[in-house]
């Protein structure tokens, strides 16, 4: 399985990769959205996780670029707090699902997992 | 302000015209009774007067007919008299008779013999050559009786020629018809009356003659001028003499002290029908009022009557009536000042008593004025006495009430505000904190897992990366805490069963309180309606409340949760009660309940963020919540919720919900 994952700060990508390569997954990180449009275009992914705030161009940002891309691939978010008001943008961005920082292992990759059977349906 | 002096003064002329028409019935009353009363009194007094008044006049009018009775009995008693009547001596007679008349200025006086033959006439033209039989109806009368006879009599022309050939023009008296009487012609007369007495001369005990004399009645001035000046004393009022008197020969006047209006005795007039009828006719006496010439007169009438007994005249007297009518004038004049004095003391009253009674009135309206201009000492001036000083006293007692009323209300949203801002503060800088803080903590969880993983560690470093994990987990739970705080979460509401919600609340935790031993109930007002509340949000508030609750509660101790509906309509809600028999609060610990991180509680146990958080959620839904406190008794929460919830709180900025 080969994920994308999005997020302005290393310690949030070394903490994913960390977890997901454990799983036996395989990772590819951007740490702009440029990035991870350009890396979009040239790979295929499974699925890709990114974080919503981010300076410049954000989340919602990426996703919409994604989605232009891979409009089948899911699309896993990462925020600090989930208010009523992410989650309705993320159901209009066709966000697949969501996880809430500071998260265990095991929370990341059950969440990884619920995702990707959401989209499959 | 100036509506209000309005308003004063309204009062105060209601006041006045009270007084004054109290003040006025009563003037006008008395005039009305009074006035009548006394006049009618006075006029009842008057004829009262006016018919002793007549006596009077009659006994003045007898007692002339006595004076010549009188005198002509001491002549005729005299012996040298009767000789000489007896010897029929001229010169000794009319020595005598010219002495009686100059004494008594006789109109006529005479003497005959026994038989009636004329012999002497004191006053003829000359002396009788040839005696004549008299006839004077006063000899007749003597000569058939033999007996004094005094009395009024009538003379026709002839027989007034034969006593007194002078006294026929002094008889004469042009009679003015009245309009409204019948006889209605001009009348002539000369026919006369006269008052006077005749007495028999007795010679050796047998008749020698009689001796007569007596006075013409027409234009005599003698009766009616004396009966004016003993009885009436000649008063005058307004030019008239207010007593007048009069002798009537038939109805018309002979003598009287009656003055036409060129101020000549009115001779000759006649009187009204209606007293002729009375009085000449029927012979009764008359008392009333009576139009006598131009002015009202009070009169009495009574008939003259003959020595026959014949009515031949009357005998009047009267009174101006203008003089007793000007009592009632004077009366009502009296009374009018009275009332006129009653009123203007009425407004005099009214307005000094008003003005006593509206000084503090207007003092408190002033003083009300500046309440609610907000100055809550205002100068209600000196305490009075009566009624209103109770005003007084609880118009004071009110402002002190509202004083302490905008005391506590002030620094309750003062408390309010500082709580809010304190909040607003506290909770930006939380929420950033705990931003800043989730990225590393997700690295440190990750981190610690994945190594936790691993099969080869010592024991040792197991259990000490198991603590990381742990304490990690706390403090992840305490971000949580803190962003909830701090976020102004949007209210998810939905209709709602209170009593189910507390149900469900308290079955969480009853585990915990068997635990504890202590005993949690829940007593429910089945009479609530559905309310629109967001589920977790209320649950989350009852949860820490009843932990708090439980964590302030020793074993054996109680705690109870009601609910009631309150208010009617517009304000109903509900009222949710944690009573609890724990510790208490210290008071000092009071205005820091509601504080972010305000815990009594132990380091790991409490975060001091439930009543923070509980606070904005109950402020979100529209409610209150109350804390009442005793050290060592308990504590009780008291929630209120609206039924009709504040509508919708905005969503806060999303921007800032979504840092990550
Ligand atoms: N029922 C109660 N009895 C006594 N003290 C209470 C009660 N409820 C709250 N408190 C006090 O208020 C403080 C703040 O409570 P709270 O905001 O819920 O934070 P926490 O429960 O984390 O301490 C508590 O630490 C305690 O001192
Ligand atoms: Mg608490």
């Amino acid at each position: 399985m080969k994920i994308l994952i999005v997020d302005d700060d290393p310690i949030v990508i070394q903490s994913c990769c960390r977890i997901l390569e454990a799983e036996g997954m395989e990772t590819r990180t951007a740490n702009t959205v440029k990035t991870g449009e350009k890396l979009l275009a040239e790979n295929i992914f499974d699925l890709m996780l990114t974080g919503i705030k981010m300076p410049g161009r954000d989340g919602f940002e990426m996703i919409q670029r994604a989605k232009k891309i891979r409009p089948d691939m899911p699309v896993l978010i990462m925020t600090g707090y989930l208010t009523s008001g992410t989650v309705e943008k993320s159901r209009r961005f066709g966000v697949s699902n969501y996880i809430a920082k500071p998260f265990t292992p095991e929370e990341l990759v059950a969440a990884v997992r619920k995702a990707r059977s959401v989209c499959e349906k | 302000m100036l509506f209000h002096l309005i308003k004063i003064h309204s009062i105060r002329f209601k006041l006045i015209a009270s007084l004054i028409a109290v003040s006025l019935l009563i003037g006008l009353i008395s005039i009305l009774v009074g006035g009548n009363l006394l006049y009618q009194s006075v006029l009842d007094e008057a004829n009262n007067r006016i018919r002793q008044d007549l006596n009077v006049a009659r006994v003045i009018y007898d007692e002339r007919a006595d004076t010549v009775r009188l005198a002509l009995a001491i002549t005729a008693s005299a012996t040298e008299f009767r000789k000489a009547v007896a010897s029929d001596s001229r010169m000794i007679v009319s020595e005598a008779l010219r002495d009686l008349s100059d004494r008594l200025k006789l109109d006529f006086l005479g003497l005959t013999d026994a038989r009636g033959r004329v012999t002497n006439r004191y006053g003829a033209a000359g002396p009788e050559k040839t005696p004549l039989l008299s006839a004077n109806p006063l000899v007749l009368r003597v000569l058939e009786e033999h007996k004094t006879v005094a009395g009024t009599m009538v003379l026709d022309g002839d027989k007034l020629l034969a006593e007194n050939p002078s006294l026929a023009n002094q008889a004469y008296i042009n009679v003015h018809a009245v309009p409204e009487t019948t006889d209605a012609a001009t009348r002539q007369d000369t026919v006369a009356l006269t008052i006077g007495a005749a007495v028999p001369v007795f010679a050796d005990g047998h008749p020698a003659g009689v001796i007569y004399g007596g006075y013409l009645l027409n234009r005599d001035t003698a009766i009616v001028d004396k009966i004016g000046e003993t009885v009436f004393k000649n008063e005058v009022y307004k030019g008239h003499n207010v007593g007048t008197a009069t002798i009537f020969y038939d109805n018309f006047r002979i003598a009287t002290s009656v003055k036409d209006p060129s101020g000549n005795r009115a001779l000759g007039t006649v009187a009204s029908p209606e007293v002729t009828r009375r009085v000449l006719d029927q012979g009764e006496k008359w008392t009333d009022r009576a139009r006598v010439l131009d002015d009202w007169y009070i009169t009495a009438y009574e008939p003259i009557k003959d020595i026959m007994g014949k009515r031949v005249g009357m005998l009047y007297v009267g009174v101006l009536e203008a003089k007793y009518a000007d009592v009632r004038e004077k009366a009502i004049a009296v009374f009018t000042g009275i009332t006129l004095a009653g009123v203007i003391v009425a407004i005099i009253l009214g307005w000094l008593f008003t003005g006593r009674i509206m000084r503090p009135v207007s003092h408190l309206i002033r003083a009300s004025a500046e309440i609610s201009g907000g100055n809550f000492s205002p100068d209600v001036g000196p305490i009075s006495k009566d009624d209103i000083g109770h005003l007084q006293k609880e118009f004071l007692i009110m402002t002190e009430a509202l004083k302490e009323r905008e005391k506590s209300q002030m620094a309750e949203s003062e408390i309010r505000l500082i709580q809010s801002e304190k909040q607003a503060s506290v909770g930006k800088l939380a929420a950033g904190v705990a931003h800043e803080i989730n990225n590393p903590l997700t690295a440190v969880l990750t981190f610690t897992h994945m190594i936790l993983r691993r099969k080869d560690l010592p024991d040792e470093v197991r259990s000490d990366l198991e603590t990381v994990a742990s304490q990690t987990e706390r403090i992840r739970g305490i971000v949580k805490s803190l962003l909830d705080f701090s976020r102004q979460t949007v209210l998810t509401p939905e209709p709602l069963d209170i009593n189910r919600l507390i149900e469900d609340s308290v079955r969480l935790l009853e585990n915990q309180a068997l635990i504890k031993g202590i005993h949690l109930s829940f007593t429910g007002d089945d009479d609530l309606p559905v309310f629109t509340l967001d589920h977790n949000q209320c649950q989350s508030v009852l949860i820490n409340m009843i932990i708090n609750a439980l964590d302030a509660t020793s074993s054996g101790g109680k705690i109870e949760i009601q609910t009631q509906k309150t208010g009617t309509a517009d304000d109903s809600g509900v009222e949710i009660r944690i009573s609890d028999t724990g510790s208490g609060i210290s008071p000092d610990h009071m205005d820091k309940l509601f504080d972010p991180f305000f815990t009594t509680k132990e380091v790991g146990k409490g975060t001091g963020l439930g009543l923070a958080v509980s606070a904005g959620i109950i402020q979100r839904h529209g409610g209150t919540i109350n804390v009442h406190s005793k050290l060592e008794s308990g504590t009780t929460f008291t929630l209120w919720l609206p039924h009709q919830p504040i509508n919708a709180h905005p969503e806060t900025d999303t921007g800032q919900e979504d840092q990550s």
